[in-house]
């Protein structure tokens, strides 16, 4: 059995040690919103926070993950209010939505570190999430978005 | 990534060399034994014709490329996805080295390798072996200023620290270095025990 | 109530559905003729998705007043879970953001066809669903008359509610949605007119937004039943073929593995073998598959490679004239003639789809039928399939659609779900199959790759003669379509008022066969023909040292493409671009839609060609959502983008080369030049948006390289990076 801290619940896993932790989080946890792309850490849909870094968890091993604190898309704020998930309602981000869990995932670990990112930023930071959709214009411009409403807030993401 | 990270902070420590030559070292065995350097220019030289091919090789080069984004693959391109050196060496915002390079290889081609201290050299000291020739390197790796301040003693350790180790086990499909890493280890202290003399060009 | 009674009452309620199914067959407008039959009404298969009242197919309220909304399509992205609750709510007279919205079941007889593709949805539904929302409206407001004995025009709906208007007082739906059932429909509704919209027209957000930034939304892969299993298949990398043998020992010792079986995939007419593994995670279903070991046979199949499929195609274009699509004139003779005539070659890869959801499907087979679950773009066509392949009613094959992380044609096919219902039946509960990427990568179908031969002549700094051969592999052929007649799409992309003024045009095509499955790709031909036809219209006006734009003026005389060209100078700057600026132009037709695209270029800061901007002008006519639209169009060119210049499929002794994202890349945030949209205003019909977003973009792009750097790219992909180095 493995202890694992998803979302602040404690879930006792029977995984192999090996198992990747995308796979336990959506075929033992049931939590479905991280998604499988490639399963080689090439397209950024299974990005969940292990102690707050963007990490492709369908590479990660849950057993680096056991005792962590993860945190997957359902998460990521109690009412779907996180500056990105507004922001993304705001930008009409989404067209097929399946790479978004990985993008704000990641957009997330963005707003963190940088408050006021710039097109680099955003470039440096997001480089690593593929949407086949094409919607990277509006991904660019509701972080940018998002930094002004966490601004705005006053608070930390 | 590859294996290259490991290779830039063994470099680091040549530069201290020639202070250490005539102190005692305490060996991998733990034994205290004596650094002996016997200045040799043609055999040093020699030495470091087998080290550099294997610093250049891509299992070392890719971390240690002449920009901030790591090198990839067998022919060294970018990095795909483009992750960013940062201040640290271990990378930026959403984009950090441990995102994807697991404590161990992940199983299967094309996977993310991985070491427990997956990084770049540090933005301060950024240790750059791509592009550069042996004579460059040569002296890059016995300069103190940009070896990561390492003397002799640490420059010989460092042929058995973990990331120059992981250059030998980069995971499935990858190339590993032109030489063994015994002959690499053997080379490498050769070189710095004969004066880690510099090649002509 | 009596027998007839109710005979009449599920008369009434039928006519509203079969409103709605007229106009759908009406417009179906997609590549098969005849799939799109409503012959009768079948009370068996109303949907029971939601509780309340059905009052017609796409609308049910219940008794407290809660409005829900069908999405008869397949949501993949293109935005019709909103787009069409925005065309209902409109005359329905119903909040947007208070209805609920749901997917559906496959079921053509309550919604005409389901299948979504050709961009077809709102062009082939809005007349109708305007229409249907409106009688509903209608007898709603009927029923809130005869409960207050007044006329049914001393009332008016909103926001879910009829009003009478002297009085004030009012009912919502709900109170009377069990009256209106019971009244026959007016004959005839008033729409309202395009001025007085509150909701269509406008690029209001998205309903499915919120549910897909907090994992709420469930694509097929997400779907879960009590009892279900996983499986991975592993498929005849050959693309054809079947399983010799195979040994399951290994993959047995895998834990969580329960079962490995011989299975078959359907391509249409034809079978690949492969062999499932199943599992109680998705995850030891693709170790089992690692550890499986098989031994494949594909005698009988060519193993074909790239090159060989390419160098075919030119001996093809050179020795053959192909089967004529199309002949105005005598282009042949007029070329044989001039002394100013042009006759090149373009070359289009192999792509695929790609989607980020990879293939997967859920089945639960029980015996005399069988329920699906997954992210499909055509549930009718997965019912004619697996009824006929399994023996089954049609009705009994029940086909859940859910979310798609992605379709762009790849899932309108019915091999996957196919193959899920096998593997159900083998273990005797439901199952998820999934595809691996690889799977994904290199199992296809893929968009042909396709070669054109353009001959062309010009006099006077006009064009005289255009004539066209494509060699490609045929769609048609997969679905048993006939190798003595043309593939219809040949033509597909270019304008049809060059017809008009080009009086000698020919188009032919060069049927190709290969062992690769082939189907429906974003925008399908006229993703290929676009670059030929559009780069060769370049490449004529250079020999007739005329301006690109200026040409297509000259022979595009209609009045919409007037405009679409006058919009297309304005908003681009064409006519005060500077001499060394790098400008291309292209326009094409898809899916009756008009798309000109503007690319400017210039030489990268590290080498290579740099794209500085894009813009986009669409005809589509009528409209519901312009910033759908936008998005759809943004999408179109960062796809053509991966096409154009980064990935393709190629083979190498029968099989893929590529398996995954790092080998067949993908643009990234870093790669996306601005792109300006810009919609028509008009009073026409509607067209498609969205696929006719693409086409055009990639002759733009070399035709703009060609104007900056003399450089002309006649195969794709091309690397940016060296594009215009090399002359």
């Amino acid at each position: 059995m493995i202890n694992l801290n998803v979302n602040h619940k404690v879930y006792q896993v029977d995984a192999d040690p090996n198992m990747p932790l995308l796979w336990v989080i959506r075929d033992l946890i049931g939590l479905t919103g991280t998604k499988y792309g490639c399963g080689v850490a090439q397209c950024g849909a299974c990005v969940v926070h292990l102690n707050g870094e963007a990490v492709r968890s369908c590479v990660t091993k849950v057993s680096r993950a056991e005792g962590q604190q993860v945190t997957t898309i359902e998460g990521l704020s109690a009412q779907n209010n996180h500056p990105l998930q507004v922001a993304w309602n705001e930008e009409n981000v989404p067209q097929c939505g399946y790479c978004h869990s990985g993008q704000i995932m990641s957009a997330a670990v963005l707003l963190r570190e940088k408050a006021d990112p710039t097109d680099q930023d955003i470039d440096d930071a997001m480089a690593g999430n593929l949407c086949r959709c094409g919607t990277y214009l509006r991904i660019r411009k509701a972080i940018h978005l998002a930094a002004e409403l966490q601004k705005k807030e006053g608070g930390s993401v | 990534m590859k294996s290259f990270v490991v290779m830039g902070i063994i470099l680091c420590m040549i530069g201290l060399m020639a202070f250490a030559m005539h102190r005692e070292q305490r060996s991998a065995a733990g034994l205290t034994t004596p650094i002996v350097v016997k200045k040799d220019s043609i055999a040093s030289v020699k030495a470091f014709t087998a080290v550099y091919k294997v610093l250049m090789s891509p299992r070392c080069m890719n971390c240690h490329p002449s920009g901030d984004i790591p090198l990839q693959g067998d022919d060294s391109h970018l990095h795909t996805m483009f992750p960013k050196r940062g201040k640290d060496g271990k990378g930026i915002l959403a984009m950090k080295c441990a995102n994807c390079h697991q404590p161990e290889n992940s199983p299967g081609l094309h996977t993310p390798p991985g070491n427990p201290n997956w990084h770049l050299p540090p933005a301060d000291m950024k240790m750059v072996f791509e592009g550069k020739t042996p004579r460059q390197l040569a002296k890059q790796l016995i300069d103190p200023e940009q070896n990561g301040h390492k003397d002799l003693k640490k420059l010989i350790a460092h042929a058995d620290d973990g990331l120059v180790l992981a250059g030998w086990n980069m995971g499935e499909g990858r190339t590993l270095p032109p030489v063994s890493h015994a002959a690499f280890k053997k080379a490498w202290i050769t070189w710095l025990t004969t004066g880690a003399y510099a090649p002509k060009k | 109530m009596s027998v007839s009674e109710e005979a009449e009452r599920l008369s009434r309620r039928n006519f509203l559905r079969m409103a709605g199914i007229g106009g759908t067959a009406l417009c179906l407008g997609l590549y098969t003729s005849g799939q799109a039959g409503v012959k009768v009404i079948n009370q068996a298969l109303v949907n029971a998705a939601s509780e309340g009242v059905e009052l017609a197919a796409w609308i049910i309220i219940n008794t407290s007043g809660k409005v829900t909304l069908i999405c008869h399509r397949a949501e993949m992205g293109q935005g019709v879970y909103h787009s069409i609750a925005q065309i209902i709510a409109e005359e329905l007279e119903v909040d947007l953001y208070g209805v609920d919205i749901q997917l559906t079941q496959g079921d053509e007889k309550k919604y005409g066809s389901q299948l979504t593709g050709g961009s077809s949805t709102i062009r082939g539904s809005y007349k109708n669903l305007l229409k249907l929302s409106a009688t509903a409206r209608e007898v709603l407001i009927m029923a809130a008359a005869a409960r207050w004995g007044v006329a049914a025009d001393a009332c008016y709906a909103e926001s879910g509610h009829v009003i009478h208007k002297a009085s004030g007082k009012k009912f919502h739906y709900g109170e009377l949605v069990a009256d209106a059932v019971k009244l026959a429909p007016p004959k005839e509704v008033k729409l309202k007119p395009r001025s007085a919209y509150q909701i269509i027209g406008k690029g209001n957000h998205r309903r499915d937004t919120p549910m897909k930034t907090n994992g709420e939304a469930i694509f097929g892969i997400d779907k879960r039943l009590p009892g279900l299993q996983f499986a991975a298949v592993k498929r005849n990398p050959r693309l054809r073929g079947k399983v010799k043998s195979f040994d399951a020992s290994a993959a047995l010792q895998v834990p969580g593995v329960t079962k490995v079986f011989k299975v078959v995939m359907g391509v249409w007419d034809t079978d690949r073998e492969g062999v499932a593994v199943v599992a109680n995670s998705t995850w030891a279903a693709i170790e089992g598959k690692k550890a499986l070991r098989v031994e494949w046979d594909d005698t009988g199949f060519e193993h074909i490679s790239t090159a060989e499929i390419y160098s075919r195609h030119r001996e093809l274009l050179q020795s053959s004239e192909g089967l004529p699509l199309k002949t105005q004139g005598d282009p042949t003779g007029i070329i044989s003639q001039s002394d100013h005539k042009l006759d090149v070659i373009y070359e289009t890869p192999y792509q695929s789809h790609s989607c980020m959801e990879p293939v997967n499907c859920i089945a639960h087979f029980q015996g005399d039928k069988v329920e699906i679950w997954g992210p499909v773009q055509a549930p009718n066509w997965i019912q004619d399939y697996v009824s006929k392949k399994m023996g089954l009613a049609r009705e009994n094959v029940i086909v859940n659609m859910t979310f798609l992380g992605g379709g762009f044609g790849r899932k309108a096919m019915p091999d996957y779900p196919y193959e899920a219902v096998l593997v159900s039946k083998e273990i005797g509960a439901p199952v998820q199959v999934v595809w691996t990427r690889e799977d994904d990568a290199t199992q296809g179908p893929f968009r042909p790759g396709v070669s054109y031969r353009c001959e062309g002549a010009v006099e006077d700094g006009g064009i005289t003669a255009l004539k066209f051969r494509m060699a490609g592999q045929n769609n048609d052929h997969w679905r048993g379509g006939d190798n003595g007649k043309p593939n219809r799409s040949t033509s597909e992309g270019f304008l049809k008022p060059y017809y008009d003024t080009i009086k000698n045009i020919s188009f032919a095509d060069l049927p190709f066969k290969t062992p690769i499955p082939t189907s429906f790709w974003r925008s399908v031909y006229a993703s290929t023909n676009g670059f030929a036809y559009e780069s060769f219209m370049d490449e004529l006006a250079h020999k007739a040292v005329r301006d690109p734009l200026d040409l297509r003026r000259q022979y595009l005389k209609d009045e919409r493409s007037q405009l679409l060209i006058d919009k297309m100078e304005e908003v681009s700057g064409w006519k005060s671009r500077k001499k060394n600026d790098g400008y291309g132009v292209a326009i094409t037709e898809c899916f009756a839609s008009t798309v000109g695209h503007i690319v400017k270029v210039s030489k990268g800061k590290t080498g290579g060609i740099h794209i500085d901007k894009v813009w986009v002008v669409v005809d589509c006519g009528w409209y519901v959502n312009p910033d759908i639209i936008t998005a759809q169009v943004e999408g179109s060119v960062v796809m053509a983008i991966g096409a154009a210049t980064i990935h393709e499929i190629t083979f190498k002794d029968g099989m893929v080369e590529q398996r995954n994202f790092y080998d067949y890349k993908m643009p990234r945030i870093m790669d996306i030049p601005p792109i300006e949209v810009h919609i028509m205003e008009n009073d026409e019909d509607a067209g498609g948006m969205g696929e006719p977003g693409l086409p055009a973009f990639a002759p733009a792009l070399t035709n703009a390289i060609f104007d900056l750097t003399g450089k002309r790219i006649r195969k794709l992909p091309f690397d940016m990076g060296n594009a215009g180095m090399e002359k």
